[in-house]
């Protein structure tokens, strides 16, 4: 998923003059190409990740095209109230991305860890909330965001978990897609990440549907309320935390429509990693890891 | 209320007249601010009357006016006074301030036509001028940034990491104008965060700065037009040493205006200071 993100960077600016790349001292190999290639349209803010909202506000007021770039426990959780007033309230064009979203940052605790980005923005009025599970979705996510005259924020969770898709998916905005079908009464829908660990324990059983959600906000409520009027069971799977993300919005929708259908909501429940470890372990440690799934399905298939 | 493209008349911005409007808004609206409002009366009169270029109606993304940040959204009325003054609102906005369904609140907002910034939250202006100035600079556009900042706000963090980005990248088309009032909305500035010399810590970001009477409408506006002549790379302040509540006798160093609304008695006083004949 990385070097896609680096070409579709290149590619936005060398299409766009409008184009700006601001980063909080943060990128390193990521920018490599970046740099080399459109290397006026690159501005280092320093480790100042308020102001660089700001700044990027005030670029985009005078036509440009942000594109801010921080890890997700700093753009957007740390400037939450920038994001808020200075670019939603506006209406203003500014790409957030929010990079190693999730427990990626394993071994540097809490700090760089983000379960809450997805919650917080959910409450903000007017930013699309977006959150690719395979290089794929990526460029379908950053096509949408770079086309609409709008904020949006891109979670950049963990980017080495294999291809989902073969092809850059062809759906409406807020669609969910389906990446595997079957007949059984309990589904998952999952998101970033976790897509690819649903597939695999999916795979294992052969009739479980798996649904992937690259877009939290906007979402397509009918098409989920109608996907799970055939289930008994729907699993929700996010590198996030199980409050105020997917298994939220799952949980608000099917209520809201009356569909009679449990959620299962799985993510990060209320508590930070105090240990450090791999990503694997901290997966585990979060009962994310795919035992853990497995399990819910088995149990979910008995109920 | 005219429209951008009809060309605005330059007005006197006589700082007696603008305080009137402020006291009729805070009279009509029963509401609070009004020391801080008056205290960057000269400050504007002295931006609209001369300093800001171009049709401040007109779209952010023009290339061919200045830009007015108001970072400290608590002057807000005094905006208001000399938009009014402008003709970009109306005498019924005055009198229907705070209103049920008008859209004018207590604090800026870039919904507002002249209005370039959303700064009620104290601290983030400062930032998103510092993003106008960039992008003038990054479209070679003779455009400038006029930011006025309050010195209590100058407690908030993002204020500091401005000021870095904006000697950093050289924006010397950015002025700040920081008004020094000396009071905060607990206190003075000396009790609640001290602020120190604020022209040795502009100096030392890499800032050219001057140090002015904020009501003295000539040294004001000398100590801008000797700026705007030096393109040095330098970012640009202006400490504006003001007086909060400044022309109306028993609201000037009274801190206590921050926040106490009109009653008819005072609306009264003030207005007859500032010769409503």
């Amino acid at each position: 998923m990385r070097p896609t993100f680096s070409r579709l960077l290149t590619a936005a600016a060398q299409a766009d003059e409008r184009v700006l790349l601001l980063t909080g001292d943060h990128g390193y190999a990521l920018f490599d190409e970046f740099r080399s290639k459109c290397a006026d349209r690159y501005i280092n803010c320093g480790v100042a990740e308020q102001n660089m909202v700001g700044v990027a506000a005030g670029l985009a007021k005078a036509g440009f095209r942000p594109i801010v770039y921080g890890l997700g426990a700093f753009v957007p959780l740390r400037v939450l109230e920038q994001v808020k007033m200075d670019i939603c309230y506006e209406k203003l064009p500014v790409v957030l991305i929010g990079d190693g979203a999730g427990v990626v940052y394993s071994t540097l605790g809490a700090s760089h860890q983000c379960a809450e980005d997805v919650a917080a923005l959910r409450a903000v009025p007017h930013i699309r909330i977006h959150s690719p599970a395979d290089r794929f979705e990526l460029a379908y996510c950053f096509t949408e965001m770079l086309d609409g005259e709008r904020p949006s924020y891109l979670r950049f969770g963990k980017a080495d978990c294999g291809d989902i898709h073969t092809g850059v998916p062809d759906v409406a905005p807020g669609d969910m897609i389906p990446v595997r079908h079957g007949d059984a009464h309990v589904g998952i829908v999952a998101t970033g990440s976790m897509v690819s660990s649903a597939v695999k324990v999916a795979d294992e059983f052969g009739n479980i549907p798996v649904w992937s959600a690259p877009s939290i906000v906007p979402f397509n409520h009918d098409q989920l309320a109608e996907a799970c009027r055939k289930l008994r069971q729907v699993i929700t799977l996010e590198e996030h935390s199980i409050a105020g993300g997917l298994g939220s919005l799952v949980s608000e929708t099917i209520a809201e429509a009356g569909v009679g259908c449990r959620v299962r909501r799985m993510g990060i429940d209320g508590k930070f990693s105090e240990l450090c470890g791999s990503w694997n372990y901290l997966l585990a440690y979060h009962g994310l890891a795919v035992e853990d799934i497995r399990r819910t399905v088995v149990a979910a298939l008995a109920a | 209320m005219p429209t951008a493209g009809q060309p605005i008349a330059r007005r006197s911005f006589e700082p007696k007249a603008l305080r009137r409007s402020v006291i009729r808004m805070a009279y009509a609206g029963s509401t609070v601010h009004i020391g801080c409002a008056f205290s960057i009366i000269e400050i504007l009169a002295v931006l609209y009357r001369k300093h800001l270029q171009g049709d401040c109606r007109k779209p952010a993304h023009c290339t061919d006016r200045d830009y007015l940040v108001l970072s400290k959204g608590h002057g807000i009325m005094a905006q208001y006074a000399c938009l009014h003054e402008l003709g970009v609102l109306g005498d019924q906005d005055l009198d229907a301030y705070f209103g049920d369904g008008t859209r004018l609140k207590g604090l800026s907002e870039a919904h507002v036509p002249g209005c370039d910034v959303t700064a009620g939250t104290l601290g983030h202006g400062l930032s998103v001028g510092v993003g106008l100035a960039l992008a003038a600079k990054r479209r070679r556009t003779a455009q400038r940034v006029f930011a006025i900042v309050g010195d209590g706000e100058m407690n908030e963090g993002p204020i500091w990491e401005a000021m870095l980005f904006a000697s950093h990248f050289k924006l010397d088309n950015l002025f700040v104008i920081v008004d020094e009032n000396r009071f905060q909305a607990m206190g003075s500035t000396d009790e609640v965060m001290a602020l120190g010399s604020l022209s040795a810590k502009f100096e030392s970001f890499g800032f050219d700065v001057r140090e002015v009477d904020g009501h003295d409408e000539s040294a004001l506006d000398a100590a801008l037009e000797a700026l705007e002549t030096h393109r040095d790379g330098r970012a640009k302040a202006v400490i504006a040493r003001t007086v909060k509540g400044r022309g109306v006798s028993f609201m000037e160093d009274d801190n206590k205006w921050h926040y106490t609304r009109l009653t008819e008695a005072t609306y009264l006083a003030a207005m007859q200071e500032l010769g409503d004949g």
